[in-house]
Protein backbone atom coordinates (compact mmCIF):
# COMPACT_ATOMS: atom_id res chain seq x y z
CA UNK A 1 0.00 0.00 0.00
CA UNK A 2 1.27 3.39 -0.91
CA UNK A 3 2.70 5.58 2.08
CA UNK A 4 0.04 8.51 1.18
CA UNK A 5 -3.12 5.89 1.27
CA UNK A 6 -1.82 4.59 5.03
CA UNK A 7 -1.58 8.52 6.01
CA UNK A 8 -4.96 9.19 4.55
CA UNK A 9 -6.66 6.30 6.19
CA UNK A 10 -5.37 7.09 9.65
CA UNK A 11 -6.49 10.78 9.23
CA UNK A 12 -9.62 10.05 8.21
CA UNK A 13 -9.87 7.43 10.93
CA UNK A 14 -9.21 10.57 13.59
CA UNK A 15 -11.69 12.44 11.42
CA UNK A 16 -14.50 9.59 11.96
CA UNK A 17 -13.80 9.53 15.29
CA UNK A 18 -14.20 13.05 15.95
CA UNK A 19 -17.52 13.08 14.39
CA UNK A 20 -18.68 10.23 16.86
CA UNK A 21 -17.77 11.71 19.80
CA UNK A 22 -18.89 15.17 18.85
CA UNK A 23 -22.14 13.55 17.62
CA UNK A 24 -22.85 11.47 20.64
CA UNK A 25 -22.25 14.71 23.55
CA UNK A 26 -25.13 16.52 22.19
CA UNK A 27 -27.25 14.37 24.14
CA UNK A 28 -25.85 15.53 27.47
CA UNK A 29 -27.49 18.42 27.13
CA UNK A 30 -31.11 20.23 27.26
CA UNK A 31 -33.07 21.17 24.27
CA UNK A 32 -33.12 25.06 24.99
CA UNK A 33 -30.60 27.52 23.90
CA UNK A 34 -28.87 27.65 27.39
CA UNK A 35 -28.00 23.87 26.99
CA UNK A 36 -26.81 24.71 23.25
CA UNK A 37 -24.71 27.39 24.35
CA UNK A 38 -23.54 27.28 27.86
CA UNK A 39 -23.84 23.57 28.09
CA UNK A 40 -26.96 23.64 31.11
CA UNK A 41 -23.80 25.62 32.96
CA UNK A 42 -22.92 21.82 33.99
CA UNK A 43 -19.21 21.39 32.59
CA UNK A 44 -17.17 19.68 35.04
CA UNK A 45 -13.26 20.19 35.30
CA UNK A 46 -12.00 17.79 32.90
CA UNK A 47 -14.08 18.86 29.48
CA UNK A 48 -13.50 22.91 30.94
CA UNK A 49 -9.92 22.21 30.84
CA UNK A 50 -9.70 20.34 27.56
CA UNK A 51 -11.61 23.69 26.13
CA UNK A 52 -9.17 25.33 27.74
CA UNK A 53 -6.28 23.81 26.51
CA UNK A 54 -7.55 23.37 23.61
CA UNK A 55 -7.43 27.34 22.70
CA UNK A 56 -3.56 27.45 22.89
CA UNK A 57 -3.11 24.23 20.52
CA UNK A 58 -4.86 26.49 17.81
CA UNK A 59 -3.63 25.71 14.42
CA UNK A 60 -1.28 28.37 15.24
CA UNK A 61 0.71 27.16 18.15
CA UNK A 62 1.06 23.76 16.13
CA UNK A 63 2.10 25.40 13.10
CA UNK A 64 3.19 28.62 13.71
CA UNK A 65 4.68 28.02 17.26
CA UNK A 66 7.60 25.84 15.48
CA UNK A 67 7.52 28.64 12.38
CA UNK A 68 8.25 31.35 14.98
CA UNK A 69 10.76 29.19 16.74
CA UNK A 70 12.02 28.09 12.98
CA UNK A 71 12.38 31.66 11.40
CA UNK A 72 12.38 34.21 15.01
CA UNK A 73 13.55 31.92 17.66
CA UNK A 74 13.63 33.07 20.73
CA UNK A 75 10.90 35.43 19.44
CA UNK A 76 8.31 32.70 20.21
CA UNK A 77 9.20 32.78 23.97
CA UNK A 78 6.78 35.12 23.98
CA UNK A 79 4.28 33.17 23.24
CA UNK A 80 4.51 30.83 26.79
CA UNK A 81 5.09 34.01 28.41
CA UNK A 82 1.95 35.84 27.45
CA UNK A 83 0.29 32.37 28.50
CA UNK A 84 1.48 31.98 31.92
CA UNK A 85 -0.75 35.03 33.16
CA UNK A 86 -3.46 34.61 30.13
CA UNK A 87 -5.79 33.20 32.28
CA UNK A 88 -5.15 34.59 35.89
CA UNK A 89 -7.34 37.30 35.21
CA UNK A 90 -10.22 34.70 35.43
CA UNK A 91 -9.09 33.36 38.67
CA UNK A 92 -10.52 36.84 39.84
CA UNK A 93 -13.71 38.06 37.93
CA UNK A 94 -14.74 34.76 36.70
CA UNK A 95 -16.85 33.54 39.70
CA UNK A 96 -18.55 36.91 39.31
CA UNK A 97 -19.16 36.71 35.89
CA UNK A 98 -20.61 32.65 36.54
CA UNK A 99 -22.50 33.77 39.07
CA UNK A 100 -24.06 36.87 37.44
CA UNK A 101 -24.73 34.83 34.22
CA UNK A 102 -26.55 32.29 36.52
CA UNK A 103 -28.78 34.97 37.94
CA UNK A 104 -29.46 36.65 34.94
CA UNK A 105 -29.37 34.42 32.05
CA UNK A 106 -26.35 35.16 30.35
CA UNK A 107 -25.33 33.04 27.96
CA UNK A 108 -22.58 35.89 25.90
CA UNK A 109 -20.45 37.90 27.21
CA UNK A 110 -21.75 41.30 25.23
CA UNK A 111 -25.04 40.38 27.41
CA UNK A 112 -23.00 41.15 30.71
CA UNK A 113 -21.62 44.35 29.21
CA UNK A 114 -24.93 45.51 27.93
CA UNK A 115 -26.98 44.80 31.06
CA UNK A 116 -24.24 46.42 33.41
CA UNK A 117 -24.47 49.77 31.03
CA UNK A 118 -28.03 49.44 30.03
CA UNK A 119 -26.72 49.88 26.27
CA UNK A 120 -28.13 48.36 23.12
CA UNK A 121 -24.71 49.76 21.43
CA UNK A 122 -22.36 48.32 23.76
CA UNK A 123 -23.50 44.74 22.60
CA UNK A 124 -23.93 45.67 19.37
CA UNK A 125 -20.24 47.09 18.83
CA UNK A 126 -18.95 43.91 21.15
CA UNK A 127 -20.82 41.56 18.39
CA UNK A 128 -18.80 43.42 15.74
CA UNK A 129 -15.52 44.03 17.04
CA UNK A 130 -16.10 39.77 17.88
CA UNK A 131 -17.04 38.79 14.41
CA UNK A 132 -14.20 40.87 13.09
CA UNK A 133 -11.82 39.55 15.12
CA UNK A 134 -12.86 35.93 14.41
CA UNK A 135 -13.20 35.90 10.83
CA UNK A 136 -9.22 36.17 10.60
CA UNK A 137 -8.64 33.36 12.78
CA UNK A 138 -11.42 30.88 11.91
CA UNK A 139 -10.31 31.54 8.11
CA UNK A 140 -6.08 30.46 8.96
CA UNK A 141 -7.86 27.44 10.98
CA UNK A 142 -9.47 26.29 7.81
CA UNK A 143 -6.15 26.85 5.43
CA UNK A 144 -4.31 25.29 7.57
CA UNK A 145 -6.47 21.81 7.70
CA UNK A 146 -6.54 22.17 3.73
CA UNK A 147 -2.89 22.57 3.53
CA UNK A 148 -2.23 19.76 5.99
CA UNK A 149 -4.53 17.16 3.60
CA UNK A 150 -2.93 18.77 0.47
CA UNK A 151 0.66 17.97 1.56
CA UNK A 152 0.46 14.57 3.32
CA UNK A 153 -1.61 13.04 0.41
CA UNK A 154 1.20 14.47 -1.97
CA UNK A 155 -1.53 17.26 -3.59
CA UNK A 156 -3.82 14.19 -4.63
CA UNK A 157 -6.71 15.81 -2.39
CA UNK A 158 -6.43 20.29 -3.23
CA UNK A 159 -6.59 22.29 -0.06
CA UNK A 160 -10.30 23.45 -1.26
CA UNK A 161 -11.56 19.74 -0.36
CA UNK A 162 -9.20 19.28 2.14
CA UNK A 163 -10.55 22.03 4.27
CA UNK A 164 -14.32 21.69 3.62
CA UNK A 165 -13.75 17.57 4.57
CA UNK A 166 -12.64 18.81 7.86
CA UNK A 167 -14.94 21.98 8.30
CA UNK A 168 -18.00 19.66 7.01
CA UNK A 169 -16.95 17.73 10.14
CA UNK A 170 -17.10 20.13 12.59
CA UNK A 171 -19.96 22.00 11.23
CA UNK A 172 -22.02 18.73 11.77
CA UNK A 173 -20.79 18.23 15.13
CA UNK A 174 -21.36 22.20 15.70
CA UNK A 175 -24.45 22.14 14.22
CA UNK A 176 -25.95 19.23 16.24
CA UNK A 177 -24.45 19.33 19.75
CA UNK A 178 -23.63 22.73 20.31
CA UNK A 179 -21.36 23.70 23.22
CA UNK A 180 -20.96 19.48 24.00
CA UNK A 181 -19.94 18.82 20.70
CA UNK A 182 -17.09 20.92 20.87
CA UNK A 183 -16.50 20.56 25.07
CA UNK A 184 -16.01 16.28 24.26
CA UNK A 185 -13.90 17.03 20.60
CA UNK A 186 -11.87 18.61 22.12
CA UNK A 187 -11.14 16.44 25.13
CA UNK A 188 -10.46 14.11 22.90
CA UNK A 189 -8.29 16.06 20.58
CA UNK A 190 -6.82 17.62 23.51
CA UNK A 191 -5.28 13.94 24.83
CA UNK A 192 -4.12 13.19 21.30
CA UNK A 193 -2.28 16.20 20.79
CA UNK A 194 -0.37 16.30 23.96
CA UNK A 195 0.75 12.82 23.14
CA UNK A 196 1.84 14.01 19.64
CA UNK A 197 3.63 17.30 20.90
CA UNK A 198 6.25 15.70 23.05
CA UNK A 199 6.80 12.65 21.31
CA UNK A 200 7.62 14.72 18.03
CA UNK A 201 9.35 17.29 20.37
CA UNK A 202 11.96 15.06 21.73
CA UNK A 203 11.94 12.80 18.74
CA UNK A 204 13.45 14.93 16.15
CA UNK A 205 16.00 16.70 18.11
CA UNK A 206 17.30 13.50 18.96
CA UNK A 207 16.85 12.20 15.27
CA UNK A 208 18.81 15.21 13.88
CA UNK A 209 21.30 16.35 16.12
CA UNK A 210 21.46 13.38 18.89
CA UNK A 211 19.26 15.36 21.90
CA UNK A 212 18.22 18.45 23.25
CA UNK A 213 21.07 19.70 24.06
CA UNK A 214 23.65 18.91 21.07
CA UNK A 215 21.10 20.96 19.43
CA UNK A 216 20.43 23.96 20.95
CA UNK A 217 24.64 24.03 21.08
CA UNK A 218 24.77 23.69 17.31
CA UNK A 219 22.43 26.67 17.12
CA UNK A 220 24.18 28.45 19.81
CA UNK A 221 27.74 28.19 18.06
CA UNK A 222 25.98 29.17 14.52
CA UNK A 223 23.37 31.55 15.20
CA UNK A 224 23.57 32.87 18.99
CA UNK A 225 21.74 35.57 17.98
CA UNK A 226 18.90 33.39 17.25
CA UNK A 227 18.31 32.31 21.05
CA UNK A 228 19.34 35.31 22.95
CA UNK A 229 16.01 37.00 23.72
CA UNK A 230 13.98 38.50 22.14
CA UNK A 231 15.21 36.74 18.97
CA UNK A 232 14.51 38.26 15.79
CA UNK A 233 12.13 40.28 13.95
CA UNK A 234 10.11 39.11 10.56
CA UNK A 235 12.60 40.24 8.90
CA UNK A 236 15.54 38.48 10.51
CA UNK A 237 16.85 41.30 12.33
CA UNK A 238 17.35 41.72 16.56
CA UNK A 239 13.96 42.00 17.82
CA UNK A 240 13.35 45.38 20.30
CA UNK A 241 12.38 44.57 23.55
CA UNK A 242 9.58 47.50 23.62
CA UNK A 243 8.06 45.04 20.43
CA UNK A 244 8.41 41.70 22.32
CA UNK A 245 7.65 43.25 25.82
CA UNK A 246 4.23 45.08 24.56
CA UNK A 247 3.38 41.73 22.73
CA UNK A 248 3.27 40.56 26.12
CA UNK A 249 1.28 42.83 27.45
CA UNK A 250 -1.12 43.03 25.08
CA UNK A 251 -2.05 39.41 25.04
CA UNK A 252 -2.40 39.13 28.88
CA UNK A 253 -5.16 42.16 28.59
CA UNK A 254 -6.68 40.10 25.91
CA UNK A 255 -6.33 36.53 25.76
CA UNK A 256 -8.76 35.72 29.21
CA UNK A 257 -11.51 38.47 26.83
CA UNK A 258 -11.43 36.10 23.79
CA UNK A 259 -15.86 35.72 23.57
CA UNK A 260 -15.50 32.44 22.53
CA UNK A 261 -13.36 31.44 26.02
CA UNK A 262 -15.14 33.97 27.89
CA UNK A 263 -18.22 32.05 27.06
CA UNK A 264 -16.96 29.42 28.42
CA UNK A 265 -16.94 30.82 32.33
CA UNK A 266 -20.41 30.20 31.87
CA UNK A 267 -20.62 27.00 31.15
CA UNK A 268 -18.81 25.77 34.38
CA UNK A 269 -20.72 23.59 37.10
CA UNK A 270 -19.39 26.02 40.03
CA UNK A 271 -16.75 28.16 41.26
CA UNK A 272 -14.81 25.25 42.43
CA UNK A 273 -14.82 23.60 38.77
CA UNK A 274 -13.90 27.13 37.07
CA UNK A 275 -10.99 28.08 39.48
CA UNK A 276 -9.47 24.54 38.96
CA UNK A 277 -9.01 24.91 35.31
CA UNK A 278 -7.58 27.99 35.89
CA UNK A 279 -5.16 26.41 38.21
CA UNK A 280 -4.17 23.67 35.73
CA UNK A 281 -4.02 25.54 32.59
CA UNK A 282 -0.27 25.88 33.05
CA UNK A 283 0.03 22.50 32.88
CA UNK A 284 -1.16 22.42 29.06
CA UNK A 285 1.26 25.47 28.69
CA UNK A 286 4.46 23.52 29.26
CA UNK A 287 3.56 21.37 26.32
CA UNK A 288 4.46 23.96 23.63
CA UNK A 289 7.99 24.12 24.79
CA UNK A 290 8.08 20.84 22.70
CA UNK A 291 6.23 22.44 20.06
CA UNK A 292 9.37 24.93 19.63
CA UNK A 293 11.74 21.96 20.57
CA UNK A 294 10.24 20.78 16.94
CA UNK A 295 10.54 24.27 15.19
CA UNK A 296 13.95 24.77 16.70
CA UNK A 297 15.20 21.39 15.27
CA UNK A 298 14.89 22.65 11.74
CA UNK A 299 16.71 25.84 12.27
CA UNK A 300 20.31 23.85 11.04
CA UNK A 301 18.88 20.69 9.17
CA UNK A 302 16.15 22.44 7.25
CA UNK A 303 17.75 25.66 5.82
CA UNK A 304 15.56 28.13 3.88
CA UNK A 305 11.50 26.86 4.22
CA UNK A 306 9.49 29.34 3.19
CA UNK A 307 6.98 29.93 4.41
CA UNK A 308 8.03 29.17 7.91
CA UNK A 309 4.93 27.78 9.26
CA UNK A 310 5.62 25.04 6.71
CA UNK A 311 8.78 23.73 8.78
CA UNK A 312 7.06 20.87 10.67
CA UNK A 313 5.33 19.63 7.79
CA UNK A 314 8.61 19.58 6.18
CA UNK A 315 10.30 18.20 8.82
CA UNK A 316 7.96 15.28 9.20
CA UNK A 317 7.86 14.59 5.92
CA UNK A 318 11.88 14.91 4.92
CA UNK A 319 12.57 12.65 7.55
CA UNK A 320 11.96 8.43 7.31
CA UNK A 321 8.68 8.38 9.12
CA UNK A 322 7.04 5.43 9.25
CA UNK A 323 3.81 6.29 7.55
CA UNK A 324 1.36 5.52 10.34
CA UNK A 325 3.00 8.00 12.67
CA UNK A 326 2.75 10.79 9.87
CA UNK A 327 -0.93 10.08 9.62
CA UNK A 328 -0.84 10.72 13.85
CA UNK A 329 0.54 13.69 13.02
CA UNK A 330 -2.02 14.99 10.18
CA UNK A 331 -4.69 13.79 12.47
CA UNK A 332 -3.44 16.21 15.49
CA UNK A 333 -2.76 18.84 13.25
CA UNK A 334 -6.28 18.79 11.83
CA UNK A 335 -7.61 18.24 15.49
CA UNK A 336 -5.43 22.05 16.38
CA UNK A 337 -7.23 23.50 13.60
CA UNK A 338 -10.60 22.09 14.20
CA UNK A 339 -10.47 22.40 18.12
CA UNK A 340 -10.01 26.32 17.43
CA UNK A 341 -12.47 27.03 14.71
CA UNK A 342 -15.16 24.75 16.69
CA UNK A 343 -15.27 27.34 19.12
CA UNK A 344 -15.26 29.93 16.84
CA UNK A 345 -18.06 28.93 14.89
CA UNK A 346 -20.17 27.65 17.96
CA UNK A 347 -19.53 31.33 19.86
CA UNK A 348 -19.82 33.58 16.48
CA UNK A 349 -23.10 32.02 15.69
CA UNK A 350 -24.43 32.60 19.44
CA UNK A 351 -23.10 36.06 19.16
CA UNK A 352 -24.38 37.08 16.38
CA UNK A 353 -27.93 35.98 17.59
CA UNK A 354 -28.04 36.96 20.73
CA UNK A 355 -25.99 40.28 20.97
CA UNK A 356 -27.24 41.28 17.39
CA UNK A 357 -30.36 40.54 15.97
CA UNK A 358 -32.08 39.91 19.17
CA UNK A 359 -30.90 43.06 20.63
CA UNK A 360 -31.16 45.18 17.60
CA UNK A 361 -33.95 43.52 15.40
CA UNK A 362 -35.95 40.75 17.44
CA UNK A 363 -36.48 40.95 20.81
CA UNK A 364 -39.39 38.69 20.62
CA UNK A 365 -37.49 35.77 19.26
CA UNK A 366 -38.52 32.32 21.18
CA UNK A 367 -35.90 30.30 22.74
CA UNK A 368 -36.49 27.19 19.71
CA UNK A 369 -36.01 29.91 17.14
CA UNK A 370 -32.89 31.24 18.69
CA UNK A 371 -31.21 27.66 18.77
CA UNK A 372 -32.49 27.21 15.19
CA UNK A 373 -31.13 30.47 14.25
CA UNK A 374 -28.37 30.38 16.00
CA UNK A 375 -27.45 26.84 14.12
CA UNK A 376 -27.95 28.56 10.87
CA UNK A 377 -25.71 31.01 11.56
CA UNK A 378 -22.68 28.55 12.12
CA UNK A 379 -23.15 27.38 8.88
CA UNK A 380 -23.33 31.21 7.25
CA UNK A 381 -20.16 31.87 8.91
CA UNK A 382 -18.20 28.35 8.11
CA UNK A 383 -19.29 29.46 4.35
CA UNK A 384 -17.74 33.19 4.94
CA UNK A 385 -14.25 31.45 6.36
CA UNK A 386 -14.37 29.15 3.50
CA UNK A 387 -14.58 31.53 1.02
CA UNK A 388 -11.51 33.76 2.08
CA UNK A 389 -9.70 30.62 3.16
CA UNK A 390 -9.87 29.29 -0.06
CA UNK A 391 -11.65 31.17 -2.98
CA UNK A 392 -10.77 34.27 -2.20
CA UNK A 393 -7.38 36.03 -2.63
CA UNK A 394 -7.98 38.87 -0.04
CA UNK A 395 -5.52 38.55 2.70
CA UNK A 396 -7.07 37.95 5.71
CA UNK A 397 -3.62 38.68 7.83
CA UNK A 398 -4.21 42.31 8.69
CA UNK A 399 -7.27 41.79 10.25
CA UNK A 400 -5.55 39.21 12.13
CA UNK A 401 -2.78 42.07 13.50
CA UNK A 402 -5.58 43.95 14.51
CA UNK A 403 -7.66 41.73 16.65
CA UNK A 404 -5.50 41.33 19.41
CA UNK A 405 -5.51 44.66 19.80
CA UNK A 406 -9.33 45.23 19.32
CA UNK A 407 -10.19 42.20 21.71
CA UNK A 408 -7.95 44.14 24.24
CA UNK A 409 -9.77 46.86 24.33
CA UNK A 410 -12.23 44.96 26.49
CA UNK A 411 -9.74 45.30 29.60
CA UNK A 412 -10.48 48.46 30.74
CA UNK A 413 -14.12 48.03 29.91
CA UNK A 414 -14.15 44.56 32.80
CA UNK A 415 -12.71 46.86 35.24
CA UNK A 416 -15.35 49.19 34.92
CA UNK A 417 -17.74 46.68 35.14
CA UNK A 418 -17.08 45.06 38.12
CA UNK A 419 -15.05 47.83 40.73
CA UNK A 420 -16.21 51.05 39.07
CA UNK A 421 -19.87 52.03 40.32
CA UNK A 422 -19.17 55.45 38.68
CA UNK A 423 -18.34 54.29 35.23
CA UNK A 424 -21.48 55.30 32.87
CA UNK A 425 -22.62 53.87 29.31
CA UNK A 426 -21.36 56.84 27.73
CA UNK A 427 -17.99 56.54 29.35
CA UNK A 428 -17.64 52.59 28.22
CA UNK A 429 -19.01 53.45 24.98
CA UNK A 430 -16.53 56.55 24.21
CA UNK A 431 -13.37 54.16 25.61
CA UNK A 432 -14.35 50.99 23.22
CA UNK A 433 -14.34 53.69 20.57
CA UNK A 434 -11.77 55.85 21.06
CA UNK A 435 -9.78 52.43 21.52
CA UNK A 436 -10.38 50.71 18.56
CA UNK A 437 -10.12 53.84 16.09
CA UNK A 438 -6.57 54.79 18.03
CA UNK A 439 -5.58 50.71 17.14
CA UNK A 440 -6.55 51.53 13.54
CA UNK A 441 -4.90 54.74 13.31
CA UNK A 442 -1.48 53.30 14.78
CA UNK A 443 -1.91 50.12 12.20
CA UNK A 444 -2.77 52.84 9.31
CA UNK A 445 -0.23 55.20 10.19
CA UNK A 446 3.55 53.27 10.78
CA UNK A 447 4.89 56.74 11.58
CA UNK A 448 3.20 57.06 14.99
CA UNK A 449 5.29 53.82 15.75
CA UNK A 450 7.42 54.48 18.88
CA UNK A 451 9.78 51.45 19.82
CA UNK A 452 7.54 49.17 18.19
CA UNK A 453 5.33 49.11 21.21
CA UNK A 454 2.21 47.33 19.81
CA UNK A 455 -0.92 49.74 18.54
CA UNK A 456 -3.18 47.62 20.95
CA UNK A 457 -1.02 49.42 24.30
CA UNK A 458 -1.99 52.81 23.16
CA UNK A 459 -5.39 51.95 22.41
CA UNK A 460 -6.32 50.59 26.07
CA UNK A 461 -4.34 53.90 27.11
CA UNK A 462 -6.72 56.27 24.83
CA UNK A 463 -9.47 53.73 26.33
CA UNK A 464 -9.26 53.81 30.19
CA UNK A 465 -8.33 57.73 30.03
CA UNK A 466 -11.66 58.29 27.76
CA UNK A 467 -13.78 56.14 29.81
CA UNK A 468 -12.66 57.93 33.17
CA UNK A 469 -13.06 61.43 31.36
CA UNK A 470 -16.47 60.82 29.99
CA UNK A 471 -17.74 58.80 32.91
CA UNK A 472 -17.42 61.79 35.08
CA UNK A 473 -18.82 64.36 33.05
CA UNK A 474 -21.76 62.43 32.65
CA UNK A 475 -24.52 61.89 35.06
CA UNK A 476 -24.26 58.40 37.33
CA UNK A 477 -25.95 55.45 36.47
CA UNK A 478 -28.86 54.11 39.21
CA UNK A 479 -26.91 53.27 42.34
CA UNK A 480 -29.32 50.17 42.99
CA UNK A 481 -28.71 48.65 39.69
CA UNK A 482 -24.72 49.38 39.24
CA UNK A 483 -24.67 47.82 43.13
CA UNK A 484 -25.74 44.40 41.62
CA UNK A 485 -22.54 44.11 39.36
CA UNK A 486 -19.56 45.82 41.38
CA UNK A 487 -17.92 44.34 43.97
CA UNK A 488 -19.26 45.35 47.22
CA UNK B 1 -22.70 56.95 44.85
CA UNK B 2 -19.30 55.60 45.33
CA UNK B 3 -17.17 57.51 43.20
CA UNK B 4 -13.97 55.77 43.86
CA UNK B 5 -12.71 51.98 42.46
CA UNK B 6 -13.52 48.87 45.13
CA UNK B 7 -11.67 46.18 44.78
CA UNK B 8 -12.38 44.25 47.74
CA UNK B 9 -15.51 42.95 48.45
CA UNK B 10 -16.47 44.24 52.10
CA UNK B 11 -16.73 41.05 54.05
CA UNK B 12 -13.39 40.14 53.72
CA UNK B 13 -10.79 40.41 56.62
CA UNK B 14 -7.97 42.50 57.19
CA UNK B 15 -6.03 39.56 56.63
CA UNK B 16 -7.17 38.50 53.70
CA UNK B 17 -6.92 41.64 52.25
CA UNK B 18 -3.64 41.75 52.40
CA UNK B 19 -3.01 38.34 51.12
CA UNK B 20 -5.00 39.17 47.91
CA UNK B 21 -2.98 42.54 47.57
CA UNK B 22 0.05 40.62 47.96
CA UNK B 23 -1.38 38.20 45.21
CA UNK B 24 -2.17 41.44 42.84
CA UNK B 25 1.57 41.96 43.78
CA UNK B 26 2.88 38.92 42.97
CA UNK B 27 0.91 39.16 39.19
CA UNK B 28 2.28 42.12 38.61
CA UNK B 29 5.82 40.88 39.52
CA UNK B 30 5.66 38.00 37.28
CA UNK B 31 4.61 40.77 34.41
CA UNK B 32 7.93 42.08 35.03
CA UNK B 33 10.00 38.77 35.05
CA UNK B 34 8.79 38.14 31.78
CA UNK B 35 9.52 41.62 29.75
CA UNK B 36 11.80 44.71 29.96
CA UNK B 37 13.38 44.75 31.63
CA UNK B 38 13.84 42.36 34.47
CA UNK B 39 14.00 39.69 31.60
CA UNK B 40 16.57 41.63 29.90
CA UNK B 41 19.07 39.90 32.83
CA UNK B 42 18.43 36.20 32.16
CA UNK B 43 17.98 36.51 28.25
CA UNK B 44 21.17 35.34 27.72
CA UNK B 45 22.13 31.45 25.83
CA UNK B 46 24.07 30.25 28.56
CA UNK B 47 23.93 28.14 30.74
CA UNK B 48 22.33 25.30 28.82
CA UNK B 49 20.02 23.66 31.52
CA UNK B 50 18.14 20.28 30.82
CA UNK B 51 19.10 20.99 27.38
CA UNK B 52 17.93 24.24 27.04
CA UNK B 53 18.92 27.72 26.19
CA UNK B 54 18.88 29.91 29.93
CA UNK B 55 16.59 32.66 27.95
CA UNK B 56 13.90 29.65 27.60
CA UNK B 57 14.79 27.77 30.73
CA UNK B 58 13.88 30.81 32.97
CA UNK B 59 10.83 31.41 31.22
CA UNK B 60 9.64 27.58 32.11
CA UNK B 61 10.90 28.34 35.61
CA UNK B 62 8.51 31.32 35.66
CA UNK B 63 5.86 29.10 34.52
CA UNK B 64 5.93 26.85 37.54
CA UNK B 65 6.56 29.29 40.07
CA UNK B 66 3.19 30.82 38.78
CA UNK B 67 1.77 27.67 38.85
CA UNK B 68 2.62 26.94 42.33
CA UNK B 69 1.59 30.44 43.44
CA UNK B 70 -2.26 29.77 42.15
CA UNK B 71 -2.18 26.49 43.79
CA UNK B 72 -1.22 27.29 46.46
CA UNK B 73 -4.05 30.24 46.35
CA UNK B 74 -6.69 27.68 45.35
CA UNK B 75 -5.92 25.19 48.30
CA UNK B 76 -5.54 28.53 50.85
CA UNK B 77 -8.96 28.79 49.47
CA UNK B 78 -10.46 25.70 50.03
CA UNK B 79 -9.36 25.20 53.40
CA UNK B 80 -10.97 28.38 53.85
CA UNK B 81 -14.07 26.73 52.44
CA UNK B 82 -14.29 29.66 50.32
CA UNK B 83 -14.31 27.40 46.77
CA UNK B 84 -18.03 26.55 48.58
CA UNK B 85 -19.84 29.79 49.19
CA UNK B 86 -20.01 32.25 47.44
CA UNK B 87 -17.44 33.72 45.57
CA UNK B 88 -14.90 35.80 47.42
CA UNK B 89 -14.88 38.26 43.60
CA UNK B 90 -12.50 41.01 44.24
CA UNK B 91 -9.52 41.88 42.00
CA UNK B 92 -7.07 40.31 45.04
Amino acid sequence: MADWVIILAVTLGYLLLSLLVGLVSGGRASGTTEGYVAGDRSLGFLVLYFIMGASIFSAFAFLGGPGWAYSRGAAAFYIIAYGILGLVPWYFFGPRVAELGRKFGYVTQAELFAHRFDSKAISAILALISIVAFLPYLTLQMSGAGYVFNVVTEGRIPVWAGAAIAYGVVLIYVFRSGVMGVGWTNTFQGLFMMALAWGLGLYLPHELYGGVTPMFEAIAAEFPEMLRAPGLNDAGERWTWGGYSSSILISVLGFSLWPHYFMKIYTARNVRTLKKTIVAYPTFQIFLVPILFIGFSGVLAFPGVEPADAILPTVITSIELPAFVVGLFCAGALAASMSTGDAILHAGGSILVRDFWQVLVDPEMDDRTQRRTIQVLVVALGAVAYYFAVISDVSLVYLLLLSYGFIAQLFPLILATFFWPRSTPAGALAGLLVGSAVVITWNLVPELQWQDIHPGVWGVVANAVTLVAVSLATEPMEEEHVEEFVVG
Amino acid sequence: MRETPRFFPSDLSDRERRIYGALTAFFFLVLLALTWPVYTLFSGIRPLVLGMPFSLFYIVVVLVVSFLVLLGLYLWEDRRGRLDDDPPGGEG
